[in-house]
């Protein structure tokens, strides 16, 4: 079964991003992040509704260079294990209620 | 408004040996009691256009007391004490005025949580601000005061307060720390500007401090926005050097010399980041003062 991801329950992805950088306030953690544009997108699309992994890939795949298409699964996985050890994202199976 | 230099050093020895010297440097009223000559004449030298506070009311509330009885004459100390508490090993009594700057620090560095406090020196000039964040040994104190030895005003030397609201760097003009060879480059850089007697031997080497120009001192109610992050380092030899920062890597770095950063949570991430907003952040190498201050003349002429 396909996995959805959603942001952490009580993140409020408070952020400032300059020049395709950008900081992040970790309101369970206290930390200070500091991400890609890529994580700040993937951050953001999420934000809007939880997805899944194809999902993901489905909303960037567009602009991507067709020779990178085939790796975009691998690198979007990447990025969100990344982003749920720092607690910003998490996910649930499909069908599920918590915590997504 | 009454100053410590309208007092005499008979009036500053009564008040520090008495209720205290109720001293306001920036934001902050500090209430200073000593029984120290070094401390007395040490405040007389380098805050003399600082006012006192008659109100009776202080932030903090300091206590440095000299060594008497025996100890007295054999190598006498300075024990400090803070609200009735002794969180410092003593220190040689010739320190005295250094370990008042420093406690002062402690002070506010410990409990001035209104603010985003950041190690780093703040200089101003045609509105806007430069800050210097560094480590010790970076040269930051020695650029810092070259700076103002050339007309820039001072806003810290130490400790930069960000106000967490409207994120103005707030005044904190007081002497400059200067350590070590410094304290000759400036004497020679700056020869008509008062250092105390400096400090030999203390934890952080040989230890003098710079006063403050009145013109810095006179505009202590007058906040600064912040134009440039510079973090410079001292290197002999070297050509000035100045390498624009990403400024969300700039951002991290700011937030790293802050000493509550942690403590202020997403109000002090959301008043760095504001801070930071339309800023420029820099690393800076130089080895001429002379160089480095032209640089920044420059910049502070060209900023609109």
């Amino acid at each position: 079964m396909s996995r959805v991801w959603c942001i952490a329950p009580g993140q409020q992805l408070a952020m400032w991003g300059w020049d395709d950088e950008f900081v992040l306030y970790n309101d369970l953690s206290g930390d200070t992040h500091l991400l890609s544009g890529d994580s700040h997108a993937i951050l953001t699309r999420l934000q809007q509704a939880p997805a899944t992994l194809a999902g993901l890939v489905a909303a960037f795949s567009g602009g991507v260079d067709p020779d990178d298409a085939a790796e975009l699964p691998d690198t979007i996985t990447a990025l969100l294990l990344n982003l749920q050890n720092l607690f910003l994202v998490d996910s649930r199976t499909a069908g599920l209620a918590e915590p997504c | 408004m009454l100053t410590v230099g309208a007092l005499t050093r008979k009036e500053v020895g009564a008040r520090l040996g008495g209720a205290g010297l109720f001293l306001r440097t920036g934001p902050f009223v500090s209430c200073i009691r000593s029984n120290s000559a070094v401390v007395a004449d040490g405040l007389m030298q380098m805050y003399s256009a600082y006012p006192v506070d008659d109100t009776g009311y202080a932030d903090f509330h300091l206590h440095l007391r000299q060594s008497t009885g025996w100890r007295r004459w054999f190598r006498p100390q300075v024990h400090f004490y803070h609200d009735g508490e002794a969180p410092f090993e003593p220190m040689p009594a010739s320190h005295g005025f250094a370990m008042l700057e420093w406690m002062l620090n402690w002070c506010v560095s410990g409990s001035a949580h209104a603010y985003l406090i950041v190690h780093a020196a703040v200089v101003e000039k045609n509105g806007h601000a430069l800050m210097l964040p560094a480590p010790p040994g970076s040269g930051k104190s020695t650029l810092c005061a070259a700076l103002v030895s050339r007309g820039w005003r001072l806003l810290s030397d130490e400790l930069a307060l960000v106000g967490l609201d409207d994120q103005l760097v707030r005044p904190l003009a007081r002497p400059v720390s200067l350590k070590n060879a410094s304290i000759s480059v400036m004497k020679a850089y700056a020869p008509d500007a008062q250092f105390t007697r400096a400090a030999m031997d203390t934890t952080k080497g040989t230890v003098a401090h710079m006063k403050v120009p009145d013109a810095s001192v006179a505009r202590a109610a007058e906040p600064a926005r912040l134009a440039w992050v510079v973090f410079p380092r001292y290197q002999a030899g070297a050509a000035l050097s100045l390498t624009p920062i990403p400024q969300a890597r700039a951002f991290m770095r700011v937030a790293e010399n802050a000493f509550n950063y942690s403590l202020t949570g997403a109000r002090g991430f959301q008043a760095l980041g504001k801070m930071m907003d339309g800023g420029a952040s820099f690393d800076f190498t130089y080895s001429a003062l002379d160089e480095a201050i032209a640089l920044f003349d420059g910049m502070s002429e060209d900023r609109p």
